[in-house]
């Protein structure tokens, strides 16, 4: 399965990149913005989307609601600082499925990445 | 900066001093600052942030850097071990037990390397909390310009910001509860 990882933090990047790893899932492709996200969607392939909010030139929300004009059935995981209940309710009107708030365990990316997936 | 760059900086009277050749990975390149050049005291203050950010990403992914070797290394080592385990010279059960204790101990080293790993997610939390502060300079800054009539306003653009840091936790996890129930009540009410 390939997962597209959309943070502008590429520290972040390798975290999500090595969890995922651990957890079987190595196939990733990266971006840093949602600009290059959608590039890279673009491209094909990818069954599921991993993307923080606050990154520059493009959100992570822009993003979402561009990816869901496309794509409506993509699994979307966002993960994010943004812990505030507004800002999570916008994400999923937005068309995120799940919600991860920075920082969090390896165990709690498995638990929402199984469940988009189950 | 390092500990050669300081020295070389001070014995050279504040003079650029000469890229030490240490034995380090290449690592990514620190950007330009985004923040105003220094016209006046925010823009200034707003390019420190932005290269005390830059500084602490490149930093960490050579942190990172080192964790992926030592990681590594002790898949290395276990590979090394089962294959002793498996010599011939290596079966009475005293050297077995000895063996399985190394495993056992290097598993941990492993466990220990990707637990640090995770803990560099402060980077990143730290690093938005500086831009909310960024946010808030500009926005003082651009009202100054506005007051006074004079000078110009911030035009940078810089990533979208949360809404808050107050609700930003440190501790993993801390925030999964919330999020959890927030979650599960909108998806509750999107069914009702």
């Amino acid at each position: 399965m390939k997962i597209l990882i959309v943070d502008d933090s590429s520290t972040m990047r390798r975290i999500i990149i090595n969890t995922l790893s651990r957890i079987g899932y190595a196939d990733v492709v990266e971006g840093e913005n949602g600009k290059s996200g959608l590039e890279k969607l673009g491209q094909g392939g990818v069954e599921m989307i991993i993307t923080d909010w606050n990154m520059p030139e493009m959100d992570g929300l822009e993003f979402v609601k561009t990816v869901r004009g496309q794509n409506p059935a993509i699994p979307i995981l966002m993960v994010t600082t943004n812990a505030a209940k507004e800002d999570i309710v916008e994400a999923l009107q937005a068309g995120v499925n799940n919600y991860v708030v920075k920082p969090f365990t390896p165990e709690t990316l498995k638990e929402k990445i199984e469940s988009l997936l189950g | 900066m390092d500990q050669t760059e300081i020295d070389a900086l001070l014995a050279g009277g504040g003079k650029s001093p000469r890229k030490p050749k240490a034995a380090v990975p290449a690592a990514p390149p620190v950007p330009a600052p985004q923040g105003e050049p220094h016209k006046d005291g925010s823009g200034h203050v707003i390019s420190e942030l932005d290269t005390v950010t830059a500084v602490t990403e490149r930093e960490s992914n050579k942190v990172m850097d080192q964790l992926d070797q030592i990681s590594r290394l002790v898949s290395r080592q276990q590979e090394l071990i089962t294959g002793i385990m498996r010599h011939e010279g290596a079966q009475s059960p005293g050297v077995q037990k000895a063996i399985h204790e190394v495993m056992s101990a290097g598993k941990e080293i492993q466990d220990k390397v990707f637990e640090a790993m995770d803990l560099m997610q402060f980077q990143d939390i730290t690093r938005q909390k500086l831009e909310r502060i960024v946010h808030h300079l500009r926005q003082i800054h651009d009202y100054i310009v506005d007051l006074l009539g004079t000078g110009l306003k911030s035009d940078a653009e810089r990533p979208s910001i949360s809404h808050t840091i107050a609700q930003t936790g440190t501790t993993p996890d801390e925030n999964k509860a919330h999020a959890d129930a927030v979650i599960e009540a909108y998806k509750s009410q999107k069914k009702g």
